[in-house]
C-alpha cells in the first residue's frame, strides 16, 4: 500500500472510531483527502459574498479575526502571498489536516472548514495567528492544530496555513 | 579671594594637559578561549525557544536564575522534541533536518548533548516518522534509570521508537493504536495518551521490544473537558490538568498506572470562568508540594492564552494558597513556567512577550525580569 493511501486509511479509521454520523464521517473524510472535492459542496457563495459586500467593515483574510480563523495556528498564506484558500506560490498543500468549525457572523451559519497547511519553505513569519475554538490535544489529532501537518508531505517544511470551507456545519 | 576658582582652573588644565600627553598603558593582548560551565546550580533552567518565526532554527538555552547570565545553547533543529536524562548530564533532542535546509533529503535524528561542555554526545538516526508538535515533555523521554530512550511518531499513525542511549541505536517500534507521545513509567513502561481519554501502557523487555500491554478506564472526558498533554512531573509521575481546571494525578511506578482522586483549581463559581491556559500549564515543587498554575479569565478556546495571574495551590490540601499578579506585575501572559527543586526555589516564567521573570517560589517576590530570552520560549525544564 502506498503511503499517502495508508496515511489515509489510518486517518479515516481514527476518524470512524470517533464518529456516530455518517454524515459528519462523509464531510471530515473529504477533508483528509484534500480541498479537490469542494466544488461539490454545498457551500452558499452567494450569500456569503452578499453579506461581505453589506459589512465591508469585517475583517478580512488577512486578519486574524476573520471568521473563518476560529482555530487555526500558524502564520496566515493571506499575508504570504496565498489567500485564505490557496498556498503562496511554490508552497505544496498539506493533503492532511485538521478540521473545526466556525460561525460566520455574515450569514448566521457554522461551516466545517479544514485548516491545511502550505509546506516545502520555512516559517512565513507574517501574520501569525493562534485562535483555539473548540481545539482538541493531540490525542484528537483531526482536531488538534499543534501537529504540523506537513508531516506526511516529501517536505515537511511547515510555510503557512490556509481554510478552506468544506460545507455548511448539519446542527 | 577672588582669585581662587581661578587658580583651582588653571591647576585643572595643567592636570589634564599633562594627562593628555601620557596616554595609558595600552591593553594587553588577549587569548580567545571557550568558556567552561561551573558546576550545575538548581537555579539553572533549560529555555526551549520554538522559534516559531523560523522553526529550522530552534534552540534551547541554560540561563543562571541566580547571576542572570545566558549560559550557552544547544541546536534543536525543527520542531523538535527536548528532555533531560533523569540525573541532568544529558540532554536529548528529537529533530529533523533537510540535506539543503529547508530541502532536500529528510533526516529524523535523536542527538545528544553533554550538559557539561554543551557539546554534542551522540546520535541515533530514527525512521522519519518522528512527532512533529508543541512543545511537551513527552515528545523525547527517557526511561527512568536512563536506559532506554523514547522517542514519538505520528505520520498521523502513532507509534513510537525504543532507542539505546548508550550504543546509539534503535532498538524497535511499537505501534500505539491511535494513542500518542511517550510518558516513561519505571525502567521499561510507556505509556500514550488515547483519544478515549484512557492511558495505554506498553511494558518492555531487555532488549525494548512489546512484553505486553494493557488500556487504563477512561481518566478524563476528552469530549467535555480535556486534559492538556504538558503533563507535570510529581514524585511518583505526572500530573494532567484539565482545560477546566481539573487535576489529575497519576501514579507511573507501579506496573500499571493509578489514579488519585480528581480535585479542581477552581471553585464551583470560578469553573468556567477562570481556567489554566499556557503552553506549558504548570509546574511543581515536588518536595513542598506546591503547584504552580498559569490562569486567566475566558471561555472555551482560551487555553492557550496565557496566564495573567499564577495560581499556587498545595497539592496534599488541594487548597489554593497564593494568587501572584503577571499582569499587574507588569508582565505579558505567562506561557511557560518552571520551578527549581531546591529548598530556596525559585518560579520562572515565560511570557508572551519572550521575556523571562524569575519570582520567589515562596514568596511570589518579583526578583527579576530577563529581556527577550529568545523568540517564543515555550516550555522551561530542569532536572
Amino acid at each position: 500500500m502506498r503511503p499517502l493511501d495508508r496515511l489515509v486509511e489510518d486517518s479515516a479509521r481514527a476518524l470512524a472510531r470517533r464518529s456516530s454520523r455518517r454524515s459528519v464521517l462523509a464531510v471530515l473524510g473529504r477533508a483528509l483527502t484534500g480541498a479537490a472535492l469542494l466544488p461539490l459542496l454545498p457551500i452558499d457563495r452567494a450569500s456569503r459574498a452578499h453579506a461581505a459586500e453589506s459589512k465591508p467593515k469585517a475583517a478580512g483574510p488577512d486578519s486574524c479575526d476573520y471568521w473563518k480563523y476560529c482555530a487555526i495556528d500558524g502564520f496566515l498564506c493571506a499575508c504570504c502571498g496565498g489567500t485564505s484558500t490557496s498556498c503562496p506560490p511554490g508552497a505544496a498543500p498539506s493533503p492532511i489536516t485538521w478540521i473545526g468549525t466556525c460561525h460566520n457572523p455574515a450569514d448566521g451559519r457554522d461551516y466545517i472548514v479544514s485548516y491545511n497547511d502550505c509546506c516545502g519553505k520555512t516559517s512565513c513569519g507574517d501574520c501569525e495567528c493562534n485562535r483555539n475554538e473548540r481545539e482538541k490535544p493531540p490525542y484528537r489529532p483531526s482536531r488538534n492544530n499543534d501537529l504540523n501537518w506537513c508531516m506526511a508531505n516529501a517536505d515537511s517544511n511547515y510555510h503557512c496555513s490556509v481554510s478552506v470551507i468544506l460545507g455548511v456545519a448539519e446542527k | 579671594m577672588r582669585s581662587l576658582p581661578l587658580a583651582v582652573a588653571l591647576i585643572g588644565l595643567w592636570a589634564w594637559g599633562a594627562l593628555a600627553a601620557t596616554p595609558p598603558a595600552p591593553l594587553p593582548a588577549e587569548h580567545l578561549t571557550v568558556e567552561k560551565l561551573a558546576a550545575p546550580s538548581p537555579h539553572w533552567i533549560y529555555v526551549f525557544d520554538a522559534a516559531f518565526d523560523n522553526e529550522i532554527d530552534q534552540r534551547v538555552r541554560l540561563y543562571d536564575g541566580d547571576t542572570h547570565r545566558r549560559l550557552g545553547q544547544i541546536d534543536a533543529g525543527f520542531t523538535p522534541g527536548f528532555n533531560l536524562s533523569p540525573d541532568g548530564a544529558k540532554s536529548v533532542v528529537a529533530t529533523t533536518y533537510y540535506s539543503r535546509g529547508s530541502r532536500g533529503t529528510r533526516t529524523d535524528v535523536v542527538e545528544f548533548t553533554d550538559n557539561a561542555t554543551l557539546s554534542p554526545a551522540g546520535e541515533i538516526v530514527l525512521p522519519n516518522k518522528r512527532a512533529m508538535t508543541a512543545p511537551n515533555p513527552f515528545s523525547v523521554a527517557y526511561s527512568e534509570d536512563g536506559h532506554f530512550v523514547y522517542a514519538a511518531y505520528i505520520t498521523p499513525a502513532a507509534s513510537f521508537g525504543v532507542l539505546d542511549p548508550v550504543h546509539l541505536k534503535v532498538l524497535s517500534e511499537i505501534d500505539t493504536a491511535g494513542c500518542v507521545l511517550v510518558i516513561p513509567g519505571g525502567a521499561n513502561r510507556v505509556s500514550s495518551l488515547c483519544e478515549s481519554g484512557r492511558l495505554l501502557t506498553v511494558s518492555l523487555d531487555a532488549e525494548g521490544h512489546d512484553s505486553g500491554r494493557s488500556m487504563s478506564e477512561p481518566f478524563f472526558n476528552p469530549d467535555n473537558d480535556p486534559v492538556f498533554v504538558q503533563g507535570i512531573r510529581n514524585s511518583r509521575g505526572y500530573t494532567f490538568l484539565s482545560f477546566l481546571g481539573e487535576v489529575h494525578e497519576v501514579d507511573f511506578s507501579g506496573t500499571q498506572p493509578s489514579f488519585a482522586p480528581v480535585w479542581s483549581l477552581v471553585s464551583a463559581a470560578e469553573k468556567g470562568h477562570w481556567r489554566p491556559g499556557a503552553e506549558q500549564v504548570g509546574a511543581l515543587h515536588r518536595k513542598l508540594g506546591r503547584l504552580y498554575v498559569p490562569m486567566h479569565e475566558g471561555g472555551e478556546g482560551t487555553h492557550k492564552d496565557g496566564g495573567t495571574e499564577v495560581w499556587v495551590f498545595d497539592v496534599a490540601s488541594h487548597k489554593r494558597v497564593a494568587r501572584w499578579p503577571v499582569q499587574g506585575a507588569g508582565l505579558k501572559n505567562a506561557l511557560a513556567l518552571q520551578v527549581s527543586q531546591d529548598d530556596a526555589p525559585l518560579l520562572f516564567v515565560a511570557t508572551a512577550n519572550s521575556d523571562v521573570a524569575i519570582f520567589d517560589a515562596l514568596t511570589g517576590h518579583l526578583k527579576y525580569v530577563e529581556k527577550h530570552l529568545g523568540q517564543t520560549p515555550w516550555m522551561l525544564l530542569n532536572p
